[in-house]
């Protein structure tokens, strides 16, 4: 035991002498294995992500498109917009013997980059969210007049909103600039913020569908009718059904209906349909991008098998360097097992160290990147230490360095003693 | 602008045919499985093609005989799906189509058979997987793609010759 202490206290104070070089393999051991980890860790949270801002929902109606792409508009506001459906179809889906609730959408306008949707007061009361927990109020009440907004969280932390904020939605995604067609005429007031979910709800501002039909009664084709339009104490006078919807949030009554109901949808009469069971389009998802995620993760990992080659050399080259070290060191009695071991516990310490700070800075850079990365892709980071495949990970970098540190502990264990002492000319 | 760029890429290389609900393709049949409670609904729809080589009437007395084969072993619900044997499940129902069984022909381009099975399990928390032998019967079959949904909810899965089995 005293003997090992003693090995491991000389191979220390020997690393240290050489610590220029073994701190540059440290860090390059480190910085790979960061990589590798990030990847892994933003890998499995975003499917975590995605996965709960479907909680509760069964199914996703829209006008035939590609089901995952309508699956993204219409629960994360992201990519190309899809093709309307009509308000009568919606009722037919609604008032299907298996719904248990539908949630018309209306998606198109804008605030400020912040998508904004339009539907009915029973969003706040049927949406679910991670496991199933319903949205909660941080402050304020739903929308249940024209020209009422509530807003997520972010969007009010973002923007520094409260209740009674005026806002002015644009048409499309035009920021607010100058060459934005706005609907400067017909300002929405703030009458809700919802409490944080993690979830695209965060960054979304909520109207009713009637206001979103009154905001485009005077518009004709996509601008504003020059010279007309109606003003915002006006429009009530208008019947406001939406003539077409974005696409419908389904809940049934009982889960398993729901292969009935997705017929029912995709064999509809009145118009060409789709209904997407969201967690089965989203593994459809993964299984497209899975050759992406694990290219990557290949790529990472072939960086750190590099870091580790760089280290078996280093120490390789080192050896060269040390051969008047590990002669005395013979001469006082070591032997080679002893040689052998002091080269395997440089590696090791380097690797472990490299790995173990890596997955550390990981967690720092985890935890400044969270808040980018829920704004910016709406994936919420788990920020803390390492967990589950991260764990194999790291294990599998250790035990890669200490393989890769045996070619110098076989070098040095074959090294000669005379090698060393005898003097060349 | 929230331009999600994994969800771009993903968007790029999805063929759409991938998307769209469920299309006719030779060699690829769509499995709905529900699991609630102690019922488990199997719902299996394949192109006719691939358990018999053809998408028409039956011409020949072999075909026809091909044909009832088909139907025969459709109905025999045990010989096609079989459920972990710890969680005890028995058929229910069955329900099987084979288009032309009755000699009709018919004027559509493509034909399917759909056949429903209905199993109770008398210990649902015991079910993990459920074999099928229809890779083996149908040699035309290359892979199903099963949408699922039970106690852990909506997932979807792919089975395929060497991966015959549904996971729970």
């Amino acid at each position: 035991m005293s003997a090992l202490l003693s090995i491991l206290q000389l191979a220390v104070r020997s690393a240290w002498s050489r610590r220029g070089t073994l701190g540059l393999m440290l860090a390059s051991i480190m910085l790979s294995t960061a990589l590798l980890l990030a990847i892994e860790r933003v890998r499995v949270d975003t499917r975590q992500s995605f996965r709960q801002s479907v909680a509760g929902v069964d199914l996703v109606v829209g006008a035939r498109t590609g089901g995952t792409q309508l699956m993204l508009h219409a629960v994360f506001h992201s990519g190309s917009g899809t093709l309307p459906l009509r308000w009568d179809s919606y009722q037919a889906i609604a008032t299907h013997p298996a719904t248990d609730w539908a949630l018309p959408l209306s998606l198109g306008d804008s605030h400020r980059n912040h998508a904004v949707l339009g539907t009915s007061a029973d969003y706040f009361r049927h949406f679910r969210h991670g496991d199933r927990q319903p949205l909660r109020f941080r402050e304020g009440r739903p929308f249940d007049k024209l020209f009422e907004a509530v807003l997520g969280s972010e969007v009010a932390e973002q923007l520094g909103y409260a209740n009674g904020q005026k806002i002015v939605l644009s048409h499309g995604l035009a920021d607010g600039g100058a060459l934005a067609t706005g609907h400067d005429d017909k300002p929405f007031v703030v009458v809700g913020i919802l409490a944080p979910t993690g979830t695209p709800v965060d960054r979304t501002i909520h109207v009713s569908l009637e206001s979103i039909t009154a905001l485009h009664l005077d518009w004709v084709a996509g601008t504003p009718m020059s010279g007309f339009s109606i003003p915002a104490a006006m429009v009530g006078k208008f019947d406001l059904t939406p003539k077409e919807i974005s696409a419908v949030l389904v809940g049934l009554k009982q889960r398993t209906d729901v292969f009935r109901m997705q017929r029912f949808v995709n064999e509809f009469r009145g118009e060409a349909l789709i209904a997407v069971l969201p967690g089965v389009a989203l593994d459809e998802l993964w299984q497209a991008i899975g050759i992406m995620e694990r290219t990557l993760l290949g790529i990472s990992a072939l960086v750190v098998l590099i870091g580790l080659c760089g280290l078996a050399a280093t120490l390789l080259a080192g050896l060269n360097e040390r051969r008047r070290e590990l002669a005395i060191l013979r001469a006082l009695g070591a032997g080679p097992a002893q040689i052998f071991a002091l080269l395997m516990i440089e590696g090791l310490l380097v690797t472990t160290a490299g790995a173990v700070l890596g997955a550390v800075l990981v967690s720092l850079a985890g935890a400044f990147a969270a808040p980018w990365l829920l704004s910016a892709f709406g994936i919420v980071l788990n920020a803390g230490l390492p967990s589950g495949n991260e764990f194999v990970l790291l294990a599998g970098v250790v035990g890669t360095g200490l393989l890769a540190s045996l070619i110098p502990g076989w070098r040095a264990w074959r090294m000669s003693l005379a090698d060393g002492l005898t003097p060349r000319a | 602008m929230r331009p999600a760029i994994l969800i771009a890429a993903a968007l790029a290389i999805l063929p759409p045919a991938a998307l769209a609900a469920k299309g006719h393709v030779h060699g690829a049949a769509a499995l709905d499985a529900s699991l609630e409670r102690e019922q488990m609904v199997l719902s299996l729809e394949l192109p006719l093609d691939a358990a018999t080589g053809f998408e028409r009437a039956p011409k020949t007395p072999q075909e026809k005989a091909m044909l009832d084969e088909t139907a025969r072993y459709l109905n025999d619900a045990a010989r096609v799906f079989s459920p972990s044997p710890d969680a005890q499940c028995s058929i229910h129902s069955v329900l099987v189509r084979v288009p032309f069984l009755d000699g009709k022909a018919k004027a559509d381009d493509h034909a399917d058979i759909a056949a429903s099975y209905v199993f109770r399990c008398a210990r649902p928390a015991a079910l993990k997987s459920v074999e099928t032998t229809l890779f083996r019967q149908f040699r035309r079959l290359y892979r199903i793609e099963v949408q699922q949904v039970g106690p852990n909810g909506q997932r979807a899965s792919r089975m395929a010759p060497k991966q015959p089995t549904l996971n729970w």
